[in-house]
């Protein structure tokens, strides 16, 4: 398919964004979920939303553990992210196609098995298998080159967006810039060069520079 | 026919279509709801002489359809000739003024029919209604198929059935048919209408882009296809599933948010086909449904092939005065309603209610059609690992590139309540592969 409407390229680029999003903060949580098991305080669990910056309201340990994952009323939830994805999958069967979007389906439907799962994190794992196997076929499927790099583009903006947050180590920074750089000339999506530059000046520097890069990350798509 | 190993995988099948997002919308106490659509595994056979013999009728009948609208929106020769009275071709909703004048690129007016058929206890079929403006449900059998086949090869390897899966081949041709130039497209009002999985999946199995209001816009007497970074294709064809009135507000329904503003204007200059012709709506009213047979004595000199359901139109005095004797042997159907809602059974009526309906007829007595209730058969499904019998339709498409071609298959509905006639999606019904034989 040649032209790409403005919104299923807006649509693709979130898809890549939140299939990210749900994949990094699962696995996240399932960490956190680990240690929670027999501590963890109110301190640990207000750590988590501080660092994704994401508003406290977790009354304590055991409600965060319930609605953090799958209170779909809460937008920050893996549950309301996983459905940002699948409401924007849902719209590009013709883009991506019917095979690359039943993962996406498939993970919303497990997710909704592992909340009513006595042992959730156990569930989690089909969640991820789903979506490593989704971004599998982007890459084996999909033909159209601009399709599957629009949605890695928003993939790779989001693991930096989530990296940076989480302080992650300048190895892991720098695989993912030098992704992103290489990826998103490679694609129709407008972006701000200088971000760019930006970004690969902040992994060459000396010392991390963590708000930096969320910043350039932030304004990458800022044309 | 042994197909055993296929029924065993029944919920397998159902598993996979939910993975695939098979599904249908419906609103329910305003709040809109995504269901899966439940499908029986047991295919409904048709023979393959019978098949043929329901292509003729189905061709010549949609031929005829084909006449009729050109005619009704140019000459009026058949209003003109009496053979069908003006109060039903000028008070019809479906009858669209604007339309009058015009003629759609090739000449085409109805490119996709989905005509629903029943066939009576008494071994005849009988045609239920006919769709021209924006007829779905092929999307569930072509799905169906694939995974069946999947399912048991074996099945489809030792019984000579033929494959349903050119659908989309047959659709694409009948675009790039009448595509005035220009990129084809399927035109969707969104992902809350009750049809989004088969728009979505008709486009990616043609490979055509599945667009909204909002990718299209019409300048200077063409209509674009609105890429990112200004980029724009022009469009020569529309498989718009979207209802007439919503889909030019400059020229239908002024309210109208989901249409292209102008889009009327340049298919009325030719520049661009629109699947179905707007105004098809007047073709397969209930009330003309009545005249059909008429239609194709008139515009082909040929007896019709296929049967109608007996018809009596409250309108004629002799008609209504038949209605009001044989009430409680009849159906009514309201000729502005769809989707199986609309109709009543007079058998089924409490008092009170068939005085209301029968002073309601009185009052309006061209807003319905009666007909006598057919008695249409049962095929067994799969219910709670029962094998139990239930009423079914068959939904048969027929598209009209150079002529009429009838895709060997259709969408045959089952009515999940023992007591039902109502075999619709909405109404809580399921599907079956149909498959026609080949040998």
């Amino acid at each position: 398919m040649g032209t790409k409407s403005v919104i299923n390229t807006d649509r693709l680029y979130w898809l890549g964004r939140y299939s990210e999003r749900v994949y990094t903060t699962l696995k996240l949580f399932g960490k956190s979920f680990d240690e929670l098991i027999e501590q963890m305080t109110q301190t640990d669990y207000s750590k988590f939303c501080s660092t994704l910056e994401i508003p406290n309201i977790y009354t304590d340990k055991d409600d965060f553990i319930a609605r953090y994952p799958f209170d779909p009323t809460d937008p920050n939830s893996i549950i309301s992210n996983l459905t940002r994805a699948y409401d924007n999958a849902i719209e590009l069967r013709e883009e991506i196609g019917s095979e690359a979007l039943s993962y996406i389906q498939m993970a919303l439907y497990s997710m909704q098995k592992a909340k009513e799962d006595q042992a959730p994190a156990i569930e989690f794992q089909d969640v991820i298998d789903d979506i490593l196997a989704f971004w599998g076929i982007v890459d084996d499927q999909i033909d159209d080159e601009n399709t599957r790099n629009i949605i890695k583009v928003g993939k790779r903006v989001e693991r930096l967006d989530l990296y940076a947050r989480l302080k992650m180590s300048r190895v892991d920074i720098n695989r993912e810039v030098q992704r992103l750089a290489g990826r998103i000339d490679r694609c129709s999506l407008r972006y701000r060069t200088q971000s760019i530059t930006e970004l690969l000046d902040a992994v060459r520097a000396e010392s991390l520079d963590y708000p930096a890069i969320l910043k350039s990350v932030e304004s990458i798509l800022e044309v | 026919m042994n197909n055993f190993d296929l029924l065993d995988r029944t919920d397998t099948i159902n598993g996979l279509l939910a993975r695939y997002g098979v599904k249908f919308g419906i609103y329910k106490n305003g709040t809109f709801k995504e269901q899966l659509f439940p499908f029986d595994a047991i295919p409904r056979v048709i023979e393959k002489e019978e098949f043929a013999y329901l292509e003729r009728g189905l061709k010549q009948r949609v031929a005829a359809l084909n006449l009729f609208l050109k005619d009704i929106y140019n000459e009026k020769k058949i209003v003109k000739d009496g053979v069908v009275p003006e109060d039903f071709v000028y008070a019809a909703s479906g009858y669209l003024v604007p339309c009058e004048g015009v003629t759609p690129p090739k000449g085409v007016f109805s490119h996709i029919s989905g005509i629903d058929l029943v066939l009576g206890k008494d071994g005849v079929w009988y045609i239920l209604e006919d769709n021209l403006r924006v007829p779905s449900g092929a999307s569930y059998p072509m799905i169906a198929r694939e995974l069946c086949r999947r399912a048991s090869p074996r099945t489809f390897n030792e019984t000579p059935i033929e494959d349903n899966r050119n659908y989309a081949q047959l659709l694409k041709h009948t675009l790039d048919y009448v595509n005035t130039g220009g990129l084809s497209v399927v035109m969707t009002p969104g992902r809350y209408n009750a049809a989004y999985f088969e728009h979505s999946y008709l486009a990616e199995q043609m490979r055509v882009p599945l667009v909204t209001y909002s990718d299209l816009e019409v300048e200077n007497d063409y209509l674009y296809f609105k890429g990112y970074a200004g980029r724009k294709e022009r469009v020569g064809a529309v498989y718009r599933r979207i209802s007439d009135e919503y889909m030019d507000p400059m020229t239908f329904n002024p309210e109208s948010v989901i249409g292209v503003p102008h889009i009327f204007d340049v298919y009325r200059k030719g520049n661009v086909a629109l699947l179905n012709a707007p105004g098809n709506g007047i073709a397969d009213d209930k009330g003309i449904y009545y005249f059909v047979p008429k239609m194709i004595k008139y515009y082909l000199g040929e007896e019709p092939i296929l049967h109608n359901a007996p018809t009596y139109l409250p309108f004629y005095e002799e008609d209504m005065k038949y209605v009001l004797e044989k009430f409680d042997t009849l159906v009514l159907k309201d000729v502005a309603e769809a989707g199986g809602y609309g109709v009543v059974f007079g058998s089924k009526m409490t008092k009170a209610e068939k005085e209301k309906f029968i002073a309601m007829l009185k009052a309006e007595p061209r807003r319905f059609i009666a007909q006598e209730v057919i008695d249409f058969c049962d095929i067994p499904i799969q219910d709670r690992g029962q094998v139990v019998e239930r009423k079914v339709d068959l939904r048969a498409f027929v598209l009209t590139a150079e002529e009429p071609v009838v895709w060997k298959s259709g969408l045959t509905r089952f009515s999940r309540n023992p007591d039902s006639f109502i075999v619709n999606s909405s109404q809580g019904g399921g599907f079956k592969d149909t498959w026609v034989l080949s040998q």
